[in-house]
């Protein structure tokens, strides 16, 4: 089942930049350009597990839109312009699970996207790799329903390229993620582990080494 | 010290010394004059005296009497003839004594006279005043007789003493209540000079609302009036001041917004190319996307530009320039855009002349007009319409909402945000406009009725035109 995501943005280009992301990283997503027709997309379109609310908006704004994204108990995630620390907060206070500022990074809308999924129990359970399934509840990754044996390290690590495919991460980006940003270990352990990933899951294939840049799953 | 304090201290010191000069003086001359008085008395008394004596010792037969009995008729003539204070001299010799003094080595000669001759002394912190003669007498034997009167006048001299004293207590108490009055003239008017002062210290602290009250006509007073004019000049200023910089900050916040927008995309693409794996189609688009938000903040900043330009340069070239010209080359640049979207431009116009700065007013035109089409839909009609200080533009559109029309000649303002944004418009059109109107001295006139369209006249000011046909 794969999570469906609103994208309220009336900037056409912002708007196609997060759908075409979240679409690549295996999302569904419903854009719509004014805040008028939000409501009548949420009532058609259900069901719908998160909304992307850009806050300043023809029709209705990104406030109004708040109290009807509650009705339907749809998580907001505002992205908005305004960085000041008061919109922040009046964001936040409103009920909004997060606020990405604008100008962002896509790795930092993934991650945010996905860290609220997470938290409001609306992430998808099973995650499909080529042959495999990644059963995210148990923490246990099958092949033809076989399990494969992963360390914890390892599994992480493939639950995060899983999680954003199509997206480069680097070498420290993946070490802050997996092993937090307290860790001291070299970028030269994750290749490691990547490497060792490839050899027991036969993914050789697919998750690739960007030059330059890092690592990539891709399909 | 204080001005007030000076001021006073001075006077002060100037009266002190006046009246003591005065008090010397008058003090003095009484003394003079009241020894005197005493000295011609003393004197007519001794010449009576003495001229009394001699008549009496004429007639005297000295050769007949004793020496003893001698002295004491002599004692009494000179008792008889005199009160006390007498001394009677026979061959400079004391032979009668009324006073209580004695005689002693005084120097008698300068008594050697037939008028009488004064003289003091001091005796035993006595003031003595002598008066003395001979005695005068018509058969002049070998005996001559001198008197000699010695009165006490040190009262006079205590007299004097006293007056000084009193004088100097008088002169004290005028003083100190004269030091008194002027210190209260003086402090008090001073006082607006206090007020001012406190006055200017509340301004540039900040307070420009403070004033002084203005208590009298003289120099100080209108020093009072002068600086309530200055104070009421420099509030005035500030404000506008304050109001230009807000106005700036908001332009510069408003920027600041408007550059978010355009970098959200450049920036969200340009990660998406390097990080994600997107097809050929994908790809396309994202550049597509990066190269328009590019164009968008270059036309930004180059319309930007001419807003600085005009907000920092004054000097623009003002001409007088017949109107028909400028709607003409408005019209042919305006040409191929009209022909593109399906609108007409009708332009009607009198033979008059304006003063403009040529290219700046045909870039408010073409702005005006751009916007009129946005309105328009195709097949409508923009007129353009000249007559004496007006230029006019009116569209047939859709209207600006009342509530709308104070605002759109802000900067970034846009009443329709997502159909300008569509349009290629970055809400600085009018802004734009605004400004050159106001370098011109003219004023935008803006009526527009939702539906039914927008009209916005040019109005230039009325003076210059009538300079211009004089």
């Amino acid at each position: 089942m794969v999570n469906r995501i609103l994208v309220v943005e009336d900037d056409t280009a912002i708007s196609e930049l997060i759908c075409m992301n979240l679409e690549v990283a295996g999302y569904q997503v419903i854009p719509v350009m004014d805040g008028g027709s939000v409501e009548e997309v949420v009532k058609k379109e259900q069901p719908i597990d998160l909304a992307l609310l850009d806050i300043m908006l023809p029709g209705r704004d990104g406030f109004e839109l708040l109290d009807v994204m509650k009705q339907s108990s749809i998580p907001v995630i505002y992205i908005t312009a305004k960085g000041d620390v008061n919109s922040k907060i009046k964001g936040l206070r409103s009920g909004a699970e997060d606020y990405i500022v604008k100008p962002f990074e896509i790795l930092e809308l993934l991650v945010r996207v996905e860290k609220v999924l997470e938290r409001t129990g609306k992430q998808r359970e099973v995650i499909q790799v080529r042959d495999l399934e990644i059963h995210l509840s148990e923490h246990k990754v099958t092949r033809d329903g076989e399990p494969v044996n992963l360390k914890p390290m390892e599994y992480d690590l493939l639950v995060l390229l899983a999680k954003n495919k199509n997206v480069a991460f680097t070498r420290e980006q993946l070490l802050n993620e997996v092993w937090g940003s307290n860790y001291l270990g070299e970028t030269r352990t994750i290749d490691v582990h990547i490497g060792q990933l490839r050899k027991k899951l036969n993914l050789a294939g697919v998750i690739k080494t960007i030059p330059k840049i890092g690592y990539r799953l891709e399909e | 010290m204080k001005l007030w304090q000076k001021i006073s201290l001075l006077t002060a010191a100037i009266l002190l010394i006046s009246m003591a000069v005065y008090g010397g003086v008058a003090v003095y001359e009484t003394a003079n004059y009241n020894l005197n008085q005493t000295k011609v008395a003393g004197a007519r008394q001794v010449r009576t005296t003495a001229y009394a004596l001699g008549q009496s010792l004429e007639n005297m037969e000295a050769d007949e009497l004793s020496e003893t009995a001698n002295r004491a008729y002599l004692q009494f003539l000179l008792r008889r003839y005199s009160s006390r204070d007498f001394m009677l001299l026979q061959d400079w010799e004391l032979v009668a004594n009324t006073t209580d003094y004695e005689l002693t080595g005084y120097q008698l000669s300068q008594f050697d006279s037939m008028e009488p001759v004064s003289a003091f002394q001091q005796k035993n912190g006595r003031y003595l005043l002598i008066v003395g003669q001979q005695i005068p007498m018509t058969d002049v034997g070998e005996t001559t007789y001198q008197l000699l009167m010695i009165r006490d006048i040190s009262d006079l001299y205590e007299n004097v003493l006293t007056q000084i004293g009193m004088f100097l207590v008088m002169l004290g108490l005028i003083v100190a209540i004269a030091i008194n009055i002027i210190f209260w003239i003086i402090r008090r008017m001073l006082k607006p000079l206090r007020d001012l002062q406190e006055a200017a210290g509340a301004i540039s602290q900040g307070q420009l609302g403070r004033r002084v009250r203005v208590r009298s006509r003289d120099e100080v007073g209108a020093l009072s009036v002068s600086f309530n004019q200055m104070a009421e000049k420099i509030e005035y200023q500030m404000e506008e001041l304050e109001q230009v910089s807000e106005r700036r900050r908001q332009l510069l916040g408003s920027l600041a917004h408007e550059l978010k927008t355009p970098m959200t995309s450049i920036i969200g693409y340009s990660d998406t190319l390097l990080h994600v794996k997107i097809n050929e189609e994908q790809q396309k688009k994202a550049l597509t996307h990066i190269n328009n938000e590019c164009r968008r903040l270059e036309r930004l900043s180059g319309k930007m530009m001419n807003l600085l330009e005009l907000y920092n340069n004054d000097t623009i070239h003002m001409e007088a320039y017949p109107v028909r010209r400028l709607l003409s080359q408005v019209a042919e640049l305006e040409k191929y855009h009209l022909k593109e979207k399906g609108i007409y431009l009708a332009v009607e116009c009198q033979d008059e002349e304006l003063v403009m700065d040529v290219d700046l007013m045909e870039s408010v035109l073409v702005n005006l007009i751009d916007n009129a089409m946005k309105a328009s839909k195709e097949g409508d009609t923009i007129v353009v319409v000249a007559e004496e200080n007006r230029i006019l533009v009116k569209d047939n559109g859709r209207g600006i909402p009342p509530e709308e029309i104070p605002r759109i000649t802000e900067a970034f303002y846009m009443v329709d945000k997502s159909r300008s944004k569509k349009a290629g418009g970055i809400g600085l059109g009018l802004a734009l406009c605004s400004q050159i109107v106001k370098l011109h001295g003219a004023r935008l006139e803006i009526r527009s009725k939702l539906g039914v369209g927008t009209e916005i006249s040019v109005i230039f000011p009325e003076q210059k035109k009538r300079e211009e046909k004089a």
